[in-house]
């Protein structure tokens, strides 16, 4: 491979002149002549309107035969989102309210380990949030459904990817800027596109909640994975574990209350995206915010951010006391303390 | 002592700073109100050029929706606005134009519509001529909210906009609500991309919308008007009270009282009264502005797919390639601009 990096780099040069090329002969405002730049050279002032890469005319039309070529593959897939979505949605909404805060409180008791002052907290939040307008009830169940589901596709995507990372550095390197671009990307840029793919509604949210808030949970899958003890691995080799038993007995298990954080991270993530989806017409406490915003209703706004903050609350409880249930089993009180020797 | 010089000596040197600073800049300035739809872009882009490059003054844009720069304009932070869907706002106008803070500065289009819309191929499909047709059995199933299976959906007007309690309003008068919903697709950029993807895909499209906009001018998108009952004054009038009412109190009050089709209506400009007095040349410029409809729809394709967005760019190509401009302005302002072209 080193042998051939020299020719790599030459290989970018030629990819970059040829781009430069191909945007002055594109572009709709360059000098009647080549000549003209080298006599007037007032183009080394401001940035010239020629040199301009036709990047936006490439992606449309590749937009435009991708959406036609490969529409109904998506159509499948938001089909697919979408029928659990509704069930989810149905069954919740349907189910007595106070049915749903006692499920919930069983749920945290049980996950946290039987810690009553998170349990009761939980609960008396989530009972806040029909409490602040009786509107919010559904809509919070609207938002969780999205953000569930989102959560789901993340894990199912982004655990096995993290993996990969961990066990391959070459792998690491190629996926590492792929999650940087999906962090930092306007989240705008592919929530319109969503659009067009799917249509208005929670199913673009559900990609755009995918794409937003996997990379934590990715990178924190990888890191876990390789934060385990060198020792531990060598000792299960020893006793003659292959890759998969050293994969699904050690690393994994003492991996998971780093995991457990990526959850953790994601679900947050996953709650922000829900709020800036409301504006492709999402339904959920987003759009209350939105609809506050736009009526310059202060009150209404705050009391429906409010209302997210606390399903925020509720959702970081459950998965982070899980967390810590894990990782007070998998590393265990150390009983011996350090003495401090002083030199 | 001491201390009070030491306050006193930066105090001063910032006022002599401040002051400078405006007097440099006094000659005059405008702070116009942009909207996030791209008609009201495109002659803020132009009436901002104008005023920065020809008459020199200092110019400011704030762009955002509806109620909020409504409010500042009405504040007086935003003293001028080159689009106005004046027939939304009526009750919301009428306090202004009477006290004389505002004022009317004559029409930017001379026709607009906003309407309801099926695409072509459904409406020659299925007969759907008039807003009644769309009741007819099993009409509602062809554009079926995927995520409220019972219904309809009718992409409606962003929810904050006047528009979405008109239309609101409107399909409970004509019986449509109880097989459509109205759906708020969140935002101007959402509606568009709701539309040209159900184009993309060959499925049916009902929905909310409006002219002159860089969307219906594509060559793709086909869409038909639906009748609706004829425009009446009286019954508009009746039903933008109850419509301010929702707007306020929320839909529990809703009452039963008139609809009849949006008024094909000539949108409009308005300025600030003390902002028109300070600056009569600017003002002058502003009421002369109009730009006819079919200019409007060509340089909306062109701010939309050739400058990709480019406000500064399009407002450029209308003034190098149009010359009714020239009207608008005093010579020597013109000549000012076309040095920059």
């Amino acid at each position: 491979m080193k042998k051939y990096s020299k020719y790599l780099n030459f290989l970018y040069l030629i990819i970059f002149v040829v781009l430069i090329v191909v945007s002055y002969l594109s572009s709709k405002r360059k000098p009647d002549s080549v000549k003209e730049l080298f006599t007037d050279l007032s183009w080394l002032n401001n940035f010239p309107k020629w040199l301009d890469v036709p990047f936006m005319v490439w992606i449309n039309d590749g937009w435009r035969w991708f959406s036609a070529k490969y529409g109904l593959i998506f159509d499948a897939i938001g089909y697919a989102l979408l029928r659990s979505y509704s069930i989810i949605k149905n069954l919740l909404v349907d189910l007595p309210w106070p049915l749903v805060i006692l499920l919930v409180v069983a749920i945290t008791y049980y996950s946290s380990g039987k810690k009553l002052g998170t349990t009761m907290f939980v609960g008396f939040c989530l009972f806040c949030i029909g409490f602040l307008n009786p509107r919010f009830w559904d809509k919070a169940i609207e938002t969780t459904t999205i953000v569930l589901i989102g959560i789901l596709l993340c894990v199912i995507v982004g655990i096995p990817i993290g993996i990969a990372m961990a066990r391959n550095a070459k792998v690491r390197n190629a996926i590492l800027p792929i999650l940087d671009l999906m962090q930092v990307i306007p989240s705008f840029c592919y929530l319109i596109p969503g659009i067009i793919l799917f249509g208005l509604g929670a199913i673009p949210a559900i990609i755009g909640i995918f794409i937003y808030s996997c990379p934590p949970l990715i990178r924190l899958t990888d890191l876990g994975i390789r934060l385990v003890d060198k020792e531990v691995i060598e000792a299960a080799e020893s006793f003659g574990a292959n890759k998969k038993q050293k994969l699904w007995g050690v690393q994994l298990p003492l991996a998971l209350p780093n995991i457990m954080q990526g959850i953790n991270q994601c679900t947050m993530m996953a709650l922000a995206m829900v709020v800036i989806a409301s504006m492709i017409g999402t339904r959920g406490l987003g759009d209350e915010v939105l609809l506050g915003l736009q009526q310059l209703n202060v009150g209404s706004s705050i009391e429906a951010g409010l209302a997210i903050v606390l399903l925020a609350i509720v959702l970081d409880r459950i998965t982070q006391a899980y967390g810590e249930k894990i990782q007070e089993r998998t590393q265990p009180p150390k009983k011996i303390k350090k003495i401090n020797v002083k030199n | 002592m001491k201390f009070l010089k030491n306050l006193l000596v930066p105090f001063v040197f910032v006022l002599g700073l401040s002051l400078g600073t405006t007097n440099a800049n006094a000659k005059c300035s405008a702070h116009l109100g942009d909207f996030d739809w791209d008609s009201a872009n495109v002659h803020t882009a132009i009436a901002s050029y104008v005023i920065e490059k020809g008459f020199g003054c200092d110019v400011q844009v704030s762009k955002g929706s509806t109620t909020p720069i409504m409010a500042a304009f009405f504040d007086g932070q935003i003293e001028v606005i080159t689009e106005l869907w004046e027939d939304n706002l009526v009750e919301l106008l009428k306090p202004h134009f009477a006290d004389g803070s505002i004022l009317h500065r004559g029409v930017n289009t001379p026709a607009s519509e906003q309407a309801f819309w099926v695409d072509r191929a459904t409406a020659e499909a299925h007969g759907l001529k008039s807003v009644e047709d769309m009741k007819k059995p099993g009409i509602w199933e062809l554009f079926k909210d995927p995520e409220d299976p019972s219904k309809g959906r009718m992409t409606s007007c962003i929810s904050g906009w006047t528009c979405y309690t008109i239309n609101y309003v409107k399909l409970k008068e004509y019986g449509l609500d109880e097989m459509y919903t109205n759906f708020d697709p969140g935002s101007g950029g959402a509606l568009d991309a709701a539309i040209a993807g159900g184009f993309a895909k060959g499925k049916p499209v009902f929905s909310y919308y409006w002219t002159p906009t860089s969307l219906m001018g594509k060559p793709e998108i086909d869409m038909v008007r639906l009748e609706e009952p004829a425009y009446d004054a009286k019954c508009w009038q009746d039903m933008s009270v109850v419509v301010e009412d929702i707007k306020a109190n929320g839909t529990e009050v809703y009452a039963p009282s008139c609809a009849c089709e949006y008024k094909d209506m000539a949108l409009t400009k308005t300025v600030r009264a003390d902002w028109a007095a300070a600056n009569p040349e600017v003002d002058a410029f502003i009421a002369a502005y109009s730009l006819p409809t079919e200019t409007v729809n060509n340089l909306l394709a062109y701010y939309v797919d050739v400058s990709g967005g480019d406000m500064e760019a399009t407002a450029m190509w209308y003034l190098e390639n149009n010359t009714e401009w020239l009207d608008w302005v005093p010579s020597n302002v013109a000549a000012n601009i076309r040095a920059t072209l």
